[in-house]
């Protein structure tokens, strides 16, 4: 059971830098590519980046969802100190606001806190009832710029 | 073909988006590319032990998917904000049942512009979106923001 306790909660800040390699990697799966020359040359090639319009290789709408996942411990680390049951989860939203843009390169802090918790539905009632947790998440890049803000929505049924 | 905030009218559908079938190997490669492990994704035991008939896709890969949606009608870089809620589940391919099997992985977006508006400066629409398999079961909806020249 998430322990309510958490609100407010901050994790620690955790740092990675954009690889050229893994952006590719990533949008060639979101569009269930296997080749990196079928993809948008924005998320591969710099000169084309440069020619859309862009300061170099720049990331799909979704890649910070990575960040998540390759630093810390993961999804892991956020239901430990939740106390919320891996089993019962489930990822019912997730917002990106984008204040500026992400490239190759850029070393980026992510800082998540434990924005909101409370319950949904009728305890008791099988199938309505869940524990919501809202979790914000600040990302900026090695100039201290706030490129985008993230709010995952998860739920303990 | 560039998309300008005049030639833009509220009620628009955004262009029709559909993704090839999705496979396991769509899901192994989204694993790695995300770094989300989760055995659900990839580990038919693992689904079975949980009460699934089946391994199912992320539903960040399907958010992915309407990223790529939005972004294949207007740019990336005036893109402003992209908001979903995950509604159903998506089952890959099973390539002994390619016929019956397919529509149930393929994912279609669809959207309507919603509102325009001026925001910090900039000609902004909000358009809702929609992601459905092809036999209409949805996956997930919301809504993104983009500022257009």
């Amino acid at each position: 059971m998430a322990d309510k306790s958490k609100v407010g909660l901050e994790f620690p800040t955790y740092t990675i830098t954009v690889e050229k390699n893994k952006i590719a990697e990533f949008a060639m799966a979101v569009a269930l590519k296997q080749h990196k020359e079928e993809i948008n040359p924005i998320y591969y090639d710099d000169a084309g980046a440069k020619k859309a319009g862009y300061h170099g290789i720049t990331v799909p709408p979704t890649f910070m969802t990575s960040f998540a996942f390759w630093t810390g411990q993961g999804l892991p680390e956020i239901v430990n100190a939740l106390g919320i049951n891996m089993n019962k989860l489930l990822h019912s939203e997730e917002e990106y606001e984008y204040l500026g843009n992400i490239y190759e390169g850029d070393t980026i802090t992510r800082k998540m806190k434990v924005a909101e918790m409370f319950e949904r539905g009728k305890r008791g009632k099988v199938g309505r009832f869940a524990e919501v947790t809202i979790l914000e998440t600040e990302v900026t890049n090695q100039r201290g710029e706030l490129v985008a803000k993230v709010r995952t929505t998860i739920m303990e049924k | 073909m560039a998309v300008n905030f005049d030639d833009i009218k509220i009620g628009d559908a955004i262009p029709l988006y559909t993704s090839g079938p999705i496979t396991c190997t769509h899901l192994v490669r989204y694993a790695g590319a995300s770094g989300d492990f989760n055995p659900l994704h990839h580990d038919q035991s693992f689904a079975k032990m949980i009460g699934l008939d089946n391994i199912i896709a992320h539903g960040m890969l399907i958010m992915g998917i309407a990223g790529e949606a939005v972004t294949a009608w207007v740019e990336n870089k005036y893109l402003r904000k992209l908001s979903v809620r995950f509604l159903g589940m998506t089952e890959p391919v099973n390539w002994n049942d390619i016929e019956n099997t397919k529509g149930r992985a393929t994912i279609t977006v669809s959207g309507i512009v919603v509102k325009k508006y001026e925001e910090n400066g900039e000609k902004r629409i909000h358009c809702s979106i929609v992601a459905k398999d092809a036999l209409g079961s949805r996956k997930l909806d919301g809504f993104f923001i983009v500022a257009l020249p």
